[in-house]
């Protein structure tokens, strides 16, 4: 009987090991966004920048507040070279184009996002990462 | 008491097997399926190793018909991209020595309030809110981080192109030997090759101790000295295929030799290497204006 609760207390242990030491290796080179399940946020605005460089690519539109001021949220990406092999090029948005922007955003609560999916208002789907979110750990 | 143990190893070999398949997806590599196709390369040019996705590459070993290719075994040129490679090749070191130990505790940065790494002493570009001055990774950590390389075969020299900080290095292969002590410390080292049946064998020495092996799990960076030599082997397994193994020898640091796992690397056909610098300016401003915002909350 003892030994049964040693190994059941055992194996809480290693089980919580497992998930914390996923949960920690998962997203440390993201340090910040919330990763946790059901914290996607969607937005939408208008393109004012993207940032087409190394390291990371990022995307920069404007997204009216409740007050009517526009605060400009940074969207971040993979690489140039990884975006090009999901289908985004350096010319794929121009200034003042529409998005609908979904995005793990910036615990801290700043204008910040981990970009998963960006659709544009007729429907067609620019960027998708929703099964393929180890492109952004690269 | 023999039931719950046996239980008990059910278990935890269940929950070690969905973790290990979780986990099966290796650095680099990326789930069929692109829902957008990818952007080709200009007329008469081709795709970087990595602008190109999963579809791309199949059809492109169909295309350069790679299945059953003839090859020459002694011939390794070509761009090779992808493997079980990354970070995690460099695992399961041997203990440190104290020397070892000291140099490995300099390398461990800073934490956000949430307790996440930062990567803060990386200088190489990696390290989150490190301060950016984009010096040479260095081999052998460019084995770490693949975005392809390119094998060129000379008569008296082979060099490796690397896309990531677009540098190379040259194995001479024209007999010279390494030198005992050498003029100048490089990040590359000084490299010489020789052949050992279709194995090739790469050795170096002369290393800049600034550099790191590889980034450690989960902080830090595998140190090593100025004495350490670097012994590869490279084999084309087939024309589609190359392997190689590297060993660290560091008795300055490392109580034993390295030897890290042989990793497989595909050839990608109908590629060539693009440029990828660590500018330091883009570094900077994409640390600035997104990383520390993002992983602390404030602008440096």
């Amino acid at each position: 009987m003892r030994v049964a609760r040693l190994s059941a207390t055992a194996f809480v242990i290693f089980v919580l090991m497992v998930v914390l030491g996923t949960l920690t290796s998962a997203h440390h080179s993201r340090a910040g966004y919330d990763a946790a399940p059901g914290s996607l946020v969607t937005n939408n605005g208008t393109v004012s920048n993207v940032i087409w460089r190394n390291p990371h690519v990022f995307v920069v539109w404007d997204v009216k507040d409740a007050g009517g001021n526009v605060v400009k949220w940074t969207g971040e990406l993979s690489s140039p070279s990884t975006m090009l092999s999901e289908g985004m090029s350096r010319d794929t948005f121009k200034t003042g184009d529409p998005i609908s922007a979904t995005f793990m955003p910036a615990k801290a609560g700043t204008p910040h996002g981990l970009l998963i999916k960006v659709v544009r208002p007729d429907g067609k789907v620019v960027i998708d990462l929703s099964e393929r979110r180890n492109l952004l750990e690269q | 008491m023999r039931y719950g143990m046996r239980v008990f190893v059910v278990t935890v070999a269940t929950v070690v097997a969905s973790a290990s398949s979780a986990s099966s997806q290796a650095p680099g590599r990326t789930p069929e399926r692109p829902t957008v196709p990818s952007v080709g390369a200009p007329a008469g040019w081709a795709q970087c190793p990595r602008c190109q996705n999963e579809t791309d590459r199949r059809e492109a070993r169909a295309r350069f018909k790679v299945e059953g290719h003839a090859f020459n075994p002694r011939d390794l040129s070509g761009v090779y991209y992808g493997g079980e490679g990354g970070n995690r090749l460099f695992a399961d070191p041997p203990p440190f020595t104290a020397l070892g130990k000291e140099r490995f505790q300099a390398t461990l940065g800073e934490k956000n309030a949430a307790g996440e790494y930062l990567h803060t002493k990386d200088t190489s570009g990696q390290g989150g809110g490190s301060p950016i001055n984009c010096d040479p990774r260095g081999w052998p950590r460019l084995a770490a981080g693949n975005y392809g390389f390119e094998f060129i075969m000379l008569p008296d020299r082979v060099l490796q192109f690397f896309e990531q900080t677009h540098t190379w290095r040259t194995i001479w292969t024209d007999g010279r030997k390494l030198p005992e002590n050498p003029p100048e410390q490089r990040w590359m080292g000084w490299t010489v090759g020789r052949w050992e049946g279709n194995t090739f064998i790469v050795e170096s020495s002369g290393y800049d101790d600034r550099s790191w092996l590889a980034q450690a799990q989960p902080d830090g960076g595998w140190p090593h000295s100025d004495q350490i030599r670097v012994v590869e082997r490279w084999r084309r397994l087939n024309y589609g295929t190359i392997e190689f193994q590297i060993t660290i020898v560091d008795p300055e640091i490392y109580t034993k030799p390295w030897a890290l796992r042989p990793v497989q690397v595909p050839l990608v056909p109908g590629t060539e290497i693009w440029e990828y610098f660590c500018v330091p300016s883009d570094f900077n401003s994409f640390n600035n204006d997104i990383y520390l915002p993002v992983a602390t909350g404030e602008k440096k």
